[in-house]
């Protein structure tokens, strides 16, 4: 449990690691994506004959999940790694900081200046969406949700990543782990991998251990009106959010041991 | 306020290479109310040294102990140090303000507190003209007066500092090593690091020095000069022709003295030959 002094520390850190990520220019890349949003969505509304609404959600969920999954990679990576090399870590936990509160709060900061990416492809969207006639659903509402948890979990792996190896390789595995999270699931169905056992059971294994983004992804129930049950949609929340605390534990744990040479 | 008890490091950090052994049985005491200075050539142990002593990296072997002063748990003993990196950068697209309060706050000071620290501080760094630009903006030494001033900013009993005169000019060398010399005076303790030789002999009381990752000298400055002064004296006089010197032992110096004013010569000045730090120094590389 933190202390009064450590969860004021704890804001500090999140509050200056935030303004120092919105300062960096990281939300110029927001800007710049909603406007080739706005630009996309007219081309294809003008040239869609049917279903203009869901061309716009189409494009404006497809492009706020690429596009916060792209700056969570970016910022997770240099988490740790910049710290180290521009020292900046040494004045910190040189100060009455713990290292569990330090890391904790960069990541605190670094979501939330994630969270406000979202929220402005999250408004451009559904404007564009609302604009051209579409129907508000709750699900679109959960599909946010769920892709800003995805973003959130993709920084988390790629910071803790980073703790165990270079910048470099920790953005590379990260994108492996982000690609076959997605794909896992189409490719236990097909019948190379049925008719191999073994197969099967290391991808079983594999689903325990990493994570199943898919199951994040209610782009293709939106789009297609396929329906999700609420019992689905609660315990993918749950299991997002008991990953992502996983993944900050064991980064934690691993930042409390690291020599930080 | 710091003592190192048997520090030995070894590096294990490349899969197929020898381990590398950057510290042997260090064992050193940084006393209160003292300028120490820590000096050895660059790859001597020094950073890896102070990384220990902040826990940054943990030791092969032996152990850091703090003085009770400063406080009986590292929440309380870190409130009380002041610690500042070797070429630091900083949060870049921070302002040197912003940075000053984030540093400040780390410490539970109110802004009002922090405010008057930074105005107590910038104009004495001269950082106060740039306080208000972004810290990428700054040269190197503005980094190191920017460092210096949120070292300070809480007042801390003890101050590290990890080559701290490394990339300022004269001037800006001579302002903090009065900086230096002023919050001594006022009880604080400075430990630093460097390997402008000069510098520690200016301003220190005593000297630590690292020799290939062992401890070759831990003492005063005044009992490392004393050991080295050599049996000779420089005697300066002026005959018909002008000013000349000469080097005698000290033994043959008054039958020299003697001898030269038989001769009518003046005697300008006598003095022992007195090595400075640097000359020790080198002499022992």
């Amino acid at each position: 449990m933190l202390n009064k002094g450590s969860l004021s520390r704890l804001k500090v850190i999140s509050f200056y690691t935030a303004k120092e990520a919105i300062k960096s220019k990281v939300l110029v890349n927001t800007i710049l994506l909603g406007f080739a949003l706005l630009v996309f969505t007219y081309i294809a509304y003008s040239f869609t004959y049917g279903e203009p609404s869901r061309v716009a959600l189409d494009f404006g969920l497809g492009t706020l999940s690429l596009s916060s999954v792209f700056i969570a990679i970016f910022m997770g990576a240099g988490l740790i790694t910049d710290e180290l090399k521009n020292r900046t870590v040494y004045i910190i936990i040189s100060r009455p900081v713990k290292r569990s509160v330090f890391i904790l709060g960069k990541i605190l900061g670094l979501s939330s200046v994630l969270i406000i990416n979202i929220l402005i492809l999250s408004a451009i969207t559904l404007s564009l969406y609302f604009g051209v006639g579409g129907a508000y659903e709750s699900l679109i509402s959960w599909a946010i949700l769920f892709i800003a948890i995805e973003a959130i979990l993709m920084l988390l792996i790629v910071s803790l990543l980073s703790l165990v190896t270079s910048k470099v390789l920790s953005v590379i595995l990260s994108i492996m782990i982000y690609i076959v999270g997605h794909s896992i699931d189409g490719v236990k169905v097909l019948t190379f991998i049925k008719m191999r056992p073994s197969l099967g059971a290391l991808l079983d294994l594999y689903q325990y251990i990493l994570p199943g983004f898919y199951k994040l992804n209610l782009k293709q129930h939106l789009l297609y009106d396929q329906g999700v049950g609420s019992s689905y949609l609660y315990s993918t929340l749950l299991y997002g959010v008991l990953y992502g605390l996983a993944i900050i534990c064991l980064s934690m744990y691993l930042f409390e041991r690291k020599n930080l040479d | 306020m710091l003592k190192l008890h048997n520090i030995t490091k070894i590096f294990n950090s490349e899969l197929f290479s020898q381990p590398f052994t950057a510290l042997r049985d260090v064992s050193f005491e940084v006393e209160p109310g003292k300028i120490v200075g820590f000096l050895g050539a660059n790859g001597s142990g020094k950073t890896t040294s102070l990384k220990i002593a902040m826990d940054f990296i943990r030791p092969t072997s032996g152990h850091v102990e703090f003085d009770k002063s400063l406080g009986k748990n590292k929440t309380d003993i870190l409130s009380q140090i002041g610690f500042l990196p070797e070429r630091p950068f900083f949060y870049p697209h921070l302002k040197g303000r912003d940075f000053c309060f984030y540093m400040g706050k780390l410490l539970n000071l109110s802004n009002n507190e922090i405010s008057e620290k930074i105005k107590y501080w910038a104009p004495r760094f001269k950082i106060d003209f740039a306080l208000d630009r972004e810290i990428n903006t700054y040269s190197k030494g503005m980094l190191q007066r920017i460092g210096f001033l949120v070292t300070l900013i809480h007042d801390p009993a003890f101050i590290i500092l990890d080559e701290p005169l490394s990339g300022l000019d004269p001037i800006g060398r001579k302002e903090l090593k009065d900086i230096i010399l002023e919050v001594n005076k006022i009880g604080k303790t400075v430990f630093f690091s460097s390997h402008i030789v000069s510098d520690v002999e200016e301003v220190c009381d005593n000297v630590i020095f690292l020799k290939d990752g062992s401890l070759y000298y831990e003492g005063s400055v005044d009992k490392i000069i004393t050991e080295n002064v050599k049996p000779i004296s420089n005697i300066r006089y002026k005959d018909e022709s002008g000013f000349k010197s000469i080097q005698v032992k000290n033994s043959k110096k008054n039958t020299e003295i003697q001898r030269l004013i038989q001769q009518n010569f003046e005697i300008i000045s006598i003095e022992h030959d007195k090595p400075t730090l640097e000359e020790i120094i080198y002499n022992v590389k």
